[in-house]
């Protein structure tokens, strides 16, 4: 047992019941002070629960929580806060119209007198960017700024706040791999001044590479607690899933096909150069690049989205107009999983409605359980789902099973090309390793599929071709199934360092 | 298919689900938060008769139908309105307008018939120019029919000349009113037909799922290649038509048709979608919730007729009971979400 004092936080049998249902179950927790802790766990597994116990945004049904020996009074904000625990949320709890100095500052405006002092924010503000080396303009409004920018501006929020133990719910989820520098320094510059952090990640190699100690929950509980140095990838995914979960690389590759989509020459000004894609039915195209390289804007130009594209697109070997809505593009059979679950699925809503939305339903004008139901059920499962589940709303559903669904409903429509941006972001490794098994499932029934992936594991791991973005341009293609190349090298391309490098 | 669990077909679906006897106490409370306003309702019947034992009286009962078939058939559309996403505040306005329409084009045609058709199919455009203006334009819904309903009531006002059209030489006039079918009044026919159709309208068809669709993720509708504009402005037109159809029938009840009535229209068929259990937010709810809301708000009303509350008091009592509903509608939201 550790001396009491050298303890920043300690939970003991602490739970938490969700209509009943265990989310958090006796829990018992230990932080020691100024150390780095990592909370891992698959979705649903109560990490986010647990952290909103401790901040005092849940109220606990059993147990304690004390700070530095000191009890915290249930579900108290006010009083997490006052014991020095600074969260930064998982959702960003930003206001848009707001500038980032602002925002860095709400709730605790710098004042003079009862008068907020911009300069002293301002001031504060720059000494932050400076101290942490992160680039962002202090008075553009936060809605001006990229998501992974605005993570940032998140996290700066919690670093001003000055507390002894700062706790992080994801907070690299929303960053590119080149951002997440900037996280792994401030942290590291956190854990210096003598902050305890305690944060939440999916990402296994961050998890590795910042954390003192780790922390794995199962199903509501703690698994196992262990120094870092006691665990490496492997162990940590066997105690998450209760057992080996490896995504594994695609080793058969189905012969291909005719072509299904060809695309030539895209142009957006100021942000595609001369894409060309072809892709062939049973293949899978990896697409990867840092973000803003143009992956996204690629899917949203071929989805109709983006109207201003111009190029020239063969589908099924006919030339049709370049799509100039959504409605076109899907009638031309193309389709498209954004990478925002939240931007595509109609939360309050079942699965299987979810499903149905936008497809002519089978008797025409009507709703028709009978006929409905089982088409549902069939291409969800196809993915992994529970079709039981199909008729619980899809906000009661885990980040991975809404992909699924996702997923379902748009290769349900058996669409001549299939693009899918993100497919694994912020779903747990059981899940993702369904989701990316299912897609190779998917092509060799004869789709053809465009995925793109932040992980270039991923991405190397599904995919026959990987297309590397840079700057709005196709930089390079490997072939993936031949080993004539090496990850930093793809890195290169990506980074857009290839020809000093070489 | 608003509402998240459905016991019933969740056990349809067939193979025995891992969902324990803690998933059934859950089903029971969802099972009576949803259905408490049916509680509520019947409380305040029993309430009534014994405040006032002519209460279940045919007659009295008829005549709460009769005299509530105008606001329920505009609650209906509010509630169409508001699932999609949306709010219209130009009923009010719609309703004096369909009132005056009628009467004065019964006067100036003689044919109540021309009238109707005429009534009806200025409904059918204000909900026409209130969607469009709320779709194309991206106005907010609120200031948009805000907007359309000082239009409307300004239009209705000069086409009256500022005076009631007294319709009392076409006793064909006052049929929509009082006709009988079977010994039933025909508002009461319309308004309990129109019910039934939205509520097929909205649970069964593909039609109503995408209102739900559009009301509770715009982004994510569009996505998935709905006519979103079409579905958004689709409501306004049904609940313009619905509104005119109402002042028709209250005209007709009075022989009157004139521009300055139904200023409290929109606030009690908003009040009867709400306190029916349907969201604010848009994308969840029902039309039988609207039925139930009408019959509360109209059992409280007839109750305080009963006991001689004046005027102004009721006044008071309908405000809060609609911001009660919607405080109710938030707890419970956020203990659900807890």
């Amino acid at each position: 047992m550790a001396d009491q004092t050298a303890l920043a936080l300690v939970c003991s049998g602490v739970s938490k019941r969700f209509s009943g249902k265990y989310a958090v179950r006796s829990v018992n927790l230990s932080v020691e002070t100024g150390t780095v802790h990592a909370l891992v766990g698959e979705n649903g597994a109560g990490k986010s629960t647990l952290l909103g116990m401790i901040s005092g945004r849940l109220a606990n049904d059993e147990g304690t929580i004390s700070v530095f020996g000191e009890g915290l009074r249930v579900a108290s904000p006010r009083d997490s806060r006052q014991h020095g625990l600074v969260v930064v949320y998982q959702e960003l709890t930003m206001v848009p119209a707001l500038t980032a100095v602002q925002n860095v500052f709400l709730g605790q405006l710098k004042s003079r007198l009862g008068v907020t002092s911009d300069a002293s924010m301002r001031a504060r503000f720059l000494e932050i960017c400076e101290e942490f080396d992160v680039h962002i303009r202090p008075d553009v409004p936060v809605r001006e700024l990229s998501i992974s920018q605005q993570q940032i501006v998140e996290i700066m929020r919690g670093v001003q706040a000055n507390g002894r133990i700062l706790m992080l719910d994801e907070p690299s989820a929303a960053l590119a791999e080149s951002e997440r520098e900037i996280l792994y320094r401030i942290l590291a510059k956190m854990k210096k001044r003598g902050t305890t952090i305690v944060f939440v990640s999916h990402n296994l190699d961050e998890v590795l590479k910042l954390s003192d100690h780790i922390t794995v929950m199962r199903d509501s509980e703690i698994v196992e607690s262990r120094a870092r140095a006691n665990w490496d990838k492997r162990s940590i995914v066997r105690a998450m899933v209760g057992k080996d979960a490896e995504i594994v690389r695609r080793e058969s590759r189905p012969a291909l096909g005719e072509i299904a989509v060809e695309i030539t020459d895209l142009n957006l000004p100021g942000a595609l150069h001369g894409i060309s894609v072809v892709a062939r039915h049973g293949e899978v195209i990896g697409l990867w690049g840092l973000v803003g390289s143009g992956r996204t804007t690629f899917f949203r130009s071929l989805f109709g989205l983006i109207p201003k594209a111009t190029g020239s697109l063969k589908l099924g070997g006919h030339d049709v107009p370049w799509p100039r809505s959504v409605r076109e593009a899907i009638s031309r059979g193309i389709a498209m999983v954004p990478e925002s679950r939240r931007a595509a699925l109609v939360m309050g809503m079942d699965s299987k409605d979810n499903y149905w939305i936008g497809r002519r339903p089978p008797i025409p004008f009507l709703i028709s359980p009978n006929r409905e139901n089982p088409v549902a059920a069939r291409d969800t499962t196809f993915f992994g789902f529970n079709s039981n589940r199909i008729h619980e709303a899809v906000r009661n559903l885990s980040g991975g099973n809404q992909q699924k669904i996702l997923l379902a409903k748009w290769a349900g429509r058996r669409p001549q090309v299939f693009l899918v941006d993100e497919p694994t972001r912020g779903i747990d490794v059981g899940a993702k390793v369904e989701v990316l098994e299912s897609l190779t499932r998917l092509a060799a029934d004869g789709a053809a599929i465009i995925v793109t992936s932040s992980e270039l594991e991923e991405v190397l791991a599904v995919s026959d071709r990987l297309l590397v973005f840079s700057h709005g341009r196709i930089v390079h293609e490997f072939d993936t199934a031949s080993s004539e190349y090496s990850v930093e090298e793809i890195l290169k391309f990506g980074f857009g360092e290839s020809e000093e490098i070489v | 298919m608003n509402n998240p669990i459905k016991p019933v077909i969740a056990e349809a679906v067939g193979s025995p689900s891992p969902r324990g006897t803690m998933a059934r106490s859950r089903d029971i409370l969802n099972f009576t938060s949803k259905y408490a306003m049916f509680g509520v309702l019947i409380v305040l019947i029993i309430i009534a008769t014994m405040l006032y034992p002519a209460f279940l009286n045919p007659a009295n009962l008829g005549n709460i139908l009769t005299q509530n078939s105008a606001v329920g058939l505009i609650a209906i559309g509010m509630t169409f309105v508001i699932i999609s996403g949306g709010f219209d505040l130009s009923v009010g306005a719609t309703y004096a307008l369909g009132a005056t329409l009628y009467a004065g084009l019964t006067i100036q045609t003689g044919s109540v018939f021309v009238a109707g058709i005429g009534a009806l199919s200025a409904g059918l455009v204000v909900g026409t120019v209130n969607g469009l203006i709320v779709s194309r334009l991206n106005v907010n819904p609120f200031v948009a029919t805000l907007g359309t309903s000082s239009i409307i009531g300004g239009i209705a006002y000069i086409y009256s000349g500022s005076s009631p059209f007294i319709v009392n030489d076409n006793p064909a006039f006052q049929d929509l009113a009082l006709a009988r079918i079977l010994g039933v009044p025909l508002p009461i026919w319309i308004l309990v037909t129109a019910f039934v159709v939205a509520a097929f309208l909205l649970a069964k068809t593909n039609f109503g799922r995408n209102i739900y669709a559009v009301g509770g993720n715009f982004e994510a509708a569009w996505l998935t290649g709905l006519r979103v504009k079409g579905m958004r402005s689709s409501v306004y037109i049904l609940t313009g038509g619905l509104a005119a159809l109402a002042g028709m029938m209250d005209s007709s009840r009075l022989g009157v048709g004139q521009a300055d009535v139904g200023a409290a229209m929109a606030l009690n068929a908003i009040a009867i979608v709400v306190v029916g259990g349907t969201s604010l937010l848009g994308g969840e709810g029902a039309i039988w919730r609207s039925a139930v809301g009408l019959l509360i708000l109209a059992t409280l009303t007839n109750v305080f007729y009963s006991l001689n509350v004046s005027q102004h008091w009721q006044l008071i009592a309908k405000g809060l009971i609609v911001v009660a509903a919607v405080a109710v509608d938030a707890i419970v939201r956020a203990r659900s979400r807890n």
